[in-house]
């Protein structure tokens, strides 16, 4: 029978972001998947060579606009590398803290936004988008606004966390704990969900490594790596925790990843509060000028909650040289392609949900 | 009383002078069509209150007390765009198709009786009519597809012979079904059949359970409603119907759930029947708790996929509608008296 081509996008009412795929179908099943992206270039990464260190993160933010403080960290985690400057203790903890804060809310949202991917009408959405909403408060406490945060400074944040926010954090935890396991009775216990999950989209462990493919998406195909238990930063190896694997390697899978990630998540957020150290967590005042960098080269890699980024910069004074980053949406991008491909129309949407991309950071 | 003394259809219907008649005709329609707008439009804003509820959100607030002229603004607004068709669109279909949908889904609610008074005529097939043009619906959809010349309209139009050969067959089994209990093919025997003995909603659950799921099925309810499936086909037959024509498919969504509902009121829930209040009344409440149900079932449920449909549609539904005629048969038709 003679392939269909469709334009799905760049104006769809359910891509996530601005993508063009050009889908070839046979009848209901797809044969051939190709992305097009590059909608939302807007050239991040030659802009930073114009910037001095420190104009640079409100950029960053932008790139993955649903967990912003996570890039930011890892570009002045590069920064504070190139110029050899050590981030203090406290400091630390509530790095992790705000970063695990932000994988809630942004493993929330994909959640919700994949029940909206299996045509639900936005409840789902709607629910989780809601106490996302309650991650954002407690970040907006800690760092001073709710979406694009630049709180990230050399050496450590642009202020402390205020003196109630470990019990505000507490009270929001347990609240997000029942809440979780409540949307994981309220979405598996239906048999449309499991019966559109199960076994879709399935991605092998092999298959996985060699499409390179992070963060739960990997995770989801069983092989068990996690830049944080991997190549540990901040205080991740004191608090003890667990990296979720599961081997279905499907898109029931990738989501049951991101559930099992959020409580975990809760958790590691609470025995860091329970840790937090005392002492100081100011970093450097931004300033123009910023200290001279002491190393030429800096590389450093760190888990988003969408897979590892991993940033390369080659220090100039007081700016980038160039800044190259590993985008771990554009490489989760393309294994759309080698993991539709016999699927049905339907689970294309599904498929891309349980990837959980965001074109900000695929197209820089 | 007084409204059904006031216009008493049947008095004028009944009557041998074809000038009569047709007055009574013409109240009639009147009549349903001031019933049928009220309730869908009424329906059509508790969707959206409903659905908003559900998800911790007010819905429409702005127009209106409680936003409840929302609905008429979004239908001005869709009157006010420009009418646009594709290049490649087949224009006599692509005209023709909309209304008509419209047209028999209309036709159909024109044949219902209402209340003891309030109905066109008592025929004979009633229900057989009915069915045969409500399985006519989906192959109207079908042409409009294909007609509009886009490609997701084509899926679309695909999807909906794949959605007619799965589910007519158990809602026609589960009708001779309920044409047996009765013994009469007319809606007003099926009712009379209800009075003298239990709802037909006792008599056959499994009845109810299957031609609720086929009634969804049948008007693009959740979750199945694949043929607008709006995550993969934009709104699927209706993709590139603009202005009046999308207007139009607004009326046809407030017609089918109408007809859905009071249809399944009618065949298990004994239509009228009811104490005190008036017999409209009753039929109308009746097919409110099941429009709210249908509602309620949208704002939760997820979408089938094509195939677990069709095999929804074969594995159990046929085999179970069998089953539920077979039992229908035995304990209420068979039993020697």
């Amino acid at each position: 029978m003679a392939l269909t081509r469709i334009n799905i996008g760049p104006v769809h009412p359910s891509t996530h972001g601005v993508i063009h795929l050009v889908v070839d179908i046979d009848g209901d099943t797809i044969a051939d998947v190709e992305p097009h992206i590059g909608f939302l270039h807007r050239g991040v990464e030659k802009l930073t060579e114009t910037r001095m260190y420190m104009q640079n993160p409100p950029y960053m933010e932008k790139l993955d606009y649903i967990a912003p403080m996570s890039y930011n960290e890892a570009y002045v985690a590069a920064v504070e590398s190139a110029m050899g400057i050590e981030v203090k203790e406290r400091a630390q903890y509530i790095r992790v803290i705000l970063l695990e804060l932000q994988r809630i809310a942004s493993h929330l949202l994909s959640v919700g936004l994949l029940c909206n991917d299996l045509g639900q009408m936005f409840t789902g959405f709607m629910w989780t988008f809601k106490d996302r909403d309650l991650v954002l408060d407690l970040l907006q406490e800690a760092a001073g606004s709710r979406m694009f945060y630049v709180n990230m400074r050399l050496g450590g944040l642009n202020r402390d966390l205020p003196p109630d926010f470990a019990d505000h954090a507490n009270e929001t935890l347990n609240y997000l704990e029942k809440r979780v396991t409540e949307y994981e009775n309220y979405i598996e216990k239906s048999p449309i969900f499991t019966e559109r999950m199960k076994g879709v989209g399935f991605m092998s462990p092999e298959e996985a490594k060699n499409l390179g493919v992070t963060g739960p998406v990997l995770r989801g195909s069983g092989v068990d790596y996690d830049v944080r238990k991997n190549n540990p930063y901040y205080v991740y190896e004191k608090l003890h925790f667990s990296t979720k694997v599961l081997h279905e390697g499907d898109n029931f899978a990738r989501y049951k990843v991101r559930m099992l990630e959020m409580k975990e998540s809760i958790r590691l957020v609470r025995t860091a509060l329970r840790m937090l150290p005392d002492g100081d967590a100011l970093g450097m005042p931004v300033k123009l000028r910023s200290p001279n960098p002491v190393n030429r080269i800096a590389t450093v890699n760190r888990e988003l909650p969408r897979g590892e980024v991993y940033m390369y910069l080659v220090a100039d004074p007081q700016k980038p040289y160039r800044l190259s980053m590993r985008s771990p949406n554009f490489i989760n991008l393309a294994a759309l392609k080698h993991i539709t491909r016999g699927q049905r129309i339907a689970d294309l949407f599904a498929i891309m949900g349980s990837l959980d991309l965001v074109m900000g950071c695929v197209d820089r | 009383m007084l409204i059904n003394d006031l216009v008493n259809i049947s008095f004028w219907t009944g009557s041998p002078d074809i000038v009569y008649n047709l007055i009574g005709i013409v109240l009639f329609v009147i009549i349903v069509s001031i019933i049928f707008s009220v309730y869908g439009y009424v329906i059509g804003w508790l969707e959206r209150k409903l659905i908003a509820r559900a998800q911790y959100r007010h819905g429409p607030t702005y127009v209106g007390m409680w936003g409840i002229l929302q609905n008429l603004a979004d239908l001005i607004k869709l009157l006010a765009k420009q009418d646009l068709a594709l290049e490649n669109a087949d224009k006599f279909l692509y005209t023709v198709s909309v209304p008509i949908i419209l047209a028999l889904s209309v036709f159909i609610i024109l044949i219902l009786p209402y209340s003891p008074s309030l109905q066109a005529t008592n025929l004979g097939f009633g229900l057989i009519i009915a069915f045969t043009i409500i399985s006519f619906l989906p192959l109207l959809m079908f042409t409009s597809g294909f007609a509009t010349g886009n490609k997701f309209a084509d899926i679309s139009a695909q999807r909906s012979v794949l959605i007619l050969i799965s589910y007519e067959v158990p809602t026609l089994i589960v009708v001779a079904g309920i044409a047996m209990l009765s013994g009469s093919y007319s809606f007003q025997g099926i009712i009379q059949a209800q009075a003298s003995n239990f709802y037909f909603a006792a008599l056959m659950p499994i009845g109810l359970i299957i031609f609720f799921i086929t009634m969804l099925a049948e008007f693009e309810r959740p979750p199945f409603d694949l043929r607008e499936a709006d995550n993969e086909l934009i709104a699927g037959w209706l993709t590139d119907y603009s202005s009046p024509y999308y207007a139009l498919s607004l009326f046809i969504d407030y017609a089918r759930m109408f007809l859905g509902s009071v249809l399944i009121a009618i065949l298990f829930f004994g239509g009228w029947l009811g104490p005190i209040l008036p017999p409209i009344v009753w039929l109308l409440l009746k097919a409110f708790i099941i429009s709210l149900f249908i509602i309620m079932i949208r704002a939760t449920a997820f979408r089938m996929r094509i195939d677990r449909i069709l095999r929804l549609g074969w594995l159990w539904l046929v085999p179970l509608s069998l089953i539920n005629l077979i039992i229908t048969y035995i304990v209420f038709v068979g039993l020697p008296t």
